[in-house]
């Protein structure tokens, strides 16, 4: 019925395509037009409220409006409403909710920390999101790193030193840890005796006579024990790894099933050596979240 | 039967045919690329096979090889048909079909392997670039010209956006591939820093605003009250449509680009104007939905109807989501989340998709010579199939988007983040699966609508239609 009486009232434009199209001339729906209208409306209110319409160098900034915040460094700012002044305003306003627990953090020692649930509570909860944005990338979000590229901070082996202040070290100020390529300085022969010393040294079962030959480049003309020492346990000095803990963080000696393969495996670090490089975190992250970070590390390794 | 006085379909016919080919290609690349997010090793850790080089590829084959395929085939037929003329020039025409064929067979080679402008969605090197430049030229003098020797007096509203896609991209495409090269395949943008980014979204914008907006509006302006069999509702909606939104569109593409280096009022400017465009994107939606007023028991018998008409609810959706997100509060939440994933498949599947699906269904047995399609019952098994993966692929990156933007954003009472980036990945990770069950159904309505095809066009003898005489 509705439908007739509008065929009705409603004319067609009169001209006709491809034999059978043709138009309606009905009027614009009005909820459509004030709808379009009231679009207008709003954009007319907010050019005036907002910053809009540039004008040679400058632009419109808007009324009633401005927005005033203290920067990370104290100085207090005013400025016309922007996107980034409104970030600035919410980064102080998340850092005047931590200031109380970040001041404690800075005073306190490790060991203060440690023992109050406040502020281990905080310093945990922090260090989480740090460490997962941070040093997951490398480390992996449970810490446990990638064999033969990021060490494993969930183990009991520490490369660097394992308490507070070491950890702090290595996160503040980076670690450069290399070790020399030994292909073109020992023999093939030689390369194969010292690789049977290293894996006599973490209690393998090893051919006696080879590792004798090795213990002998080991302490003397291969030099390794300058770095690693002549019983093996290496050095947090120097970031030199313990041989002797069977914690393997470069050497995939766990994953070879047969010895020769875990010899073959130890004897490609040794020929190529390592270089591995942990950026300094000391001007990217400040120094209360190094510190609560440091005391996450520790944590999940159960420290030393 | 190649004269005067005939209609050039053998053109139409292999748009046509290969937007079903491309469509395939372009989606089943999708598929594979939501697959990866879930498992990162799918990439096999072959670089041609990963994640960043067939994105692009994905995105490339979908939006100019599937949707630019389908342009021109109901374009090439819609304003020969209105103009009651043949085409301008069958060579040309023919050129644009190779030259067409040859650019995505060039980005098919060559996103593989690396070789990219790294600008979203005009990516391609600077001689494929040329070479678009050259057949999209070719495009409009053959558009152009046929419109310029019709036999009716007046333009229909189909050619008006058919027209105003053509030229938009040209200009588009002309200012953002700019470049100096430096080597056969690569080059430099002319732009740099903050003047690169809003040259790329005043592109990337009006990519979507013309050649998946206006374009795909052409279509439905022939196609709709074609199927239907009644007149469009409102000649004066789609001048004033028409205008509101050529006019306001090309202001909007700083919402791309809502908190960060570009300057406040430039991104104030984008947000304005994409709310002022709600009316008119939906002008276009009003007058296809409206014109089947009085006929909407035909939508429970007839799929391609389904098509059309479902494509212009979610025209409907996305373009009021739209201007919506780009409110910059809306924006803080949704930005960089998957709900813009999210947003951009519901109007590329649900509109550029469906629209253009149930265009060539219509398109197929009018250029094959045949009567209708193989299989009516298959066009309703697709549309269904469809219309469940869009729903499946949107709802889970809605889920998925503002579960990211809230996380994001979560802060303790102590003023520490309550979640790290990588928790909000791993929360992802059910809705990453549903969205590939969505993309994987709407790439099996795909290979349904390859065979309808294929059944119809097999043994077929496609002949030219005769142009009637003008009256």
């Amino acid at each position: 019925m509705s439908s007739e009486k509008k065929k009705q009232t409603v004319q067609t434009t009169g001209h006709a395509w491809d034999g059978d199209i043709q138009e309606f001339n009905n009027p614009l729906p009005n909820w459509w037009l004030w709808g379009f209208y009231a679009t207008v409306v709003f954009a007319v209110i907010y050019w005036i409220l907002f910053p809009t319409f540039p004008i040679g160098n400058t632009y419109t900034k808007g009324i009633m409006n401005d927005i005033t915040y203290t920067t990370a460094d104290g100085k207090e700012k005013t400025s016309h409403w922007t996107t980034r002044a409104l970030l600035m305003k919410e980064m102080q306003e998340a850092r005047e909710k931590q200031k109380p627990f970040i001041d404690k953090i800075n005073k306190s020692s490790y060991k203060q920390i440690a023992t109050s649930k406040e502020q281990s509570a905080f310093a945990y909860s922090a260090a989480k999101v740090l460490f997962a944005d941070n040093c997951a990338g490398c480390h992996q979000t449970g810490g446990a790193g990638v064999m033969g590229m990021y060490p494993n901070l969930a183990d009991d082996a520490w490369l660097w030193g394992g308490s507070y202040e070491q950890i702090e070290a290595s996160i503040s100020k980076g670690r450069k840890g290399s070790m020399p390529g030994f292909k073109t300085r020992l023999s093939n022969a030689e390369l194969n005796q010292v690789s049977e010393y290293v894996l006599k040294l973490s209690g393998h079962k090893v051919n006696a006579a080879q590792a004798i030959k090795g213990k002998a480049i080991f302490e003397g003309t291969g030099g390794c024990a300058a770095c690693h020492t002549s019983a093996g346990t290496g050095q947090f000095a120097m970031g030199s790894a313990n041989l002797t803990d069977k914690i393997w963080t470069v050497a995939n000696v766990p994953a070879a099933a047969a010895i020769s393969d875990k010899r073959a495996a130890i004897r490609k670090v040794i020929a190529s050596g390592i270089n591995r490089d942990m950026p300094a975190w000391n001007g990217r992250l400040t120094d209360a979240d190094i510190k609560m970070l440091s005391f996450y590390v520790h944590q999940l390794s159960g420290g030393k | 039967m190649e004269n005067q006085n005939t209609y050039n379909y053998k053109v139409v016919r292999q748009f046509a045919v290969m937007t079903v080919v491309w469509g395939i290609v372009g989606m089943l690349v999708g598929v594979i690329i939501a697959a990866q997010l879930v498992w990162p090793a799918l990439n096999f850790d072959l670089p041609w096979l990963s994640y960043g080089r067939l994105r692009p590829l994905h995105t490339n084959a979908v939006i100019f090889a599937f949707g630019g395929s389908a342009l021109f085939a109901t374009s090439y037929y819609a304003v020969q048909r209105t103009c009651q003329v043949r085409l301008f020039s069958d060579r040309l025409a023919a050129f644009t079909f190779w030259g067409w064929t040859l650019i995505i067979l060039l980005a098919a080679i060559t996103l593989p392997l690396g070789l990219t402008s790294g600008k979203e969605y005009a990516e391609l090197e600077w001689p494929i670039d040329i070479l678009i430049a050259v057949v999209w030229v070719s495009y409009a003098v053959v558009f152009f010209g046929t419109i310029i020797k019709r036999k009716v007096p007046h333009i229909y509203v189909a050619n008006w956006f058919f027209g105003a896609f053509i030229i938009t991209v040209a200009v588009l495409h002309i200012v953002n591939s700019a470049a100096l090269p430096v080597g056969l395949f690569k080059s430099y943008s002319v732009y740099s820093g903050t003047i690169d980014a809003m040259v790329q979204w005043w592109y990337g914008h009006n990519a979507v605003g013309f050649f998946l907006t206006a374009g795909f509006l052409g279509i439905m302006y022939y196609f709709i009250p074609k199927q239907v069999g009644k007149p469009i509702y409102s000649y004066r909606l789609s001048v004033v449509h028409f205008w509101a939104l050529i006019s306001t569109y090309m202001w909007a593409g700083p919402h791309h680009l809502q908190f960060t280096a570009l300057p406040e009022w430039a991104q104030s400017l984008g947000m304005v104007f994409s709310l002022i465009l709600i009316a008119p994107s939906w002008g276009g939606m009003i007058n296809g939905i409206m014109t089947l007023s009085g006929a909407w028991h035909k939508l429970r018998s007839d799929p391609i109807l389904k098509f059309l008409i479902v494509s212009l609810s979610f025209y409907g959706m996305s373009t009021f989501e739209g201007p919506m997100m780009s409110i910059k509060t809306v924006n803080a939440l949704s930005h960089y989340t998957d709900w813009t994933i999210g947003h951009v498949h519901s109007g590329a599947l649900g509109w550029v998709g469906l629209v253009t699906i149930g265009a060539i269904y219509f398109l197929i047995p009018k250029v094959f010579n045949r009567e209708a399609m193989y299989s009516t019952k298959l066009i309703d098994t697709h549309f269904w199939v469809a219309t469940i993966g869009i729903v499946l692929y949107i709802v889970a990156m809605w889920i998925a988007g503002v579960m990211q933007g809230l996380m994001w954003r979560a802060v303790n009472d102590d003023g520490t983040l309550t979640y790290s980036f990588v928790e909000s990945l791993e929360a992802t990770y059910p809705y990453y699966i549903v969205r590939l069950l969505g993309g994987a159904l709407f790439l099996a309505g795909m290979f349904i609508m390859a065979y309808n095809v294929w059944k119809t066009i097999a043994g077929s003898k496609p002949a030219d239609e005769a142009i009637p005489q003008t009256a």
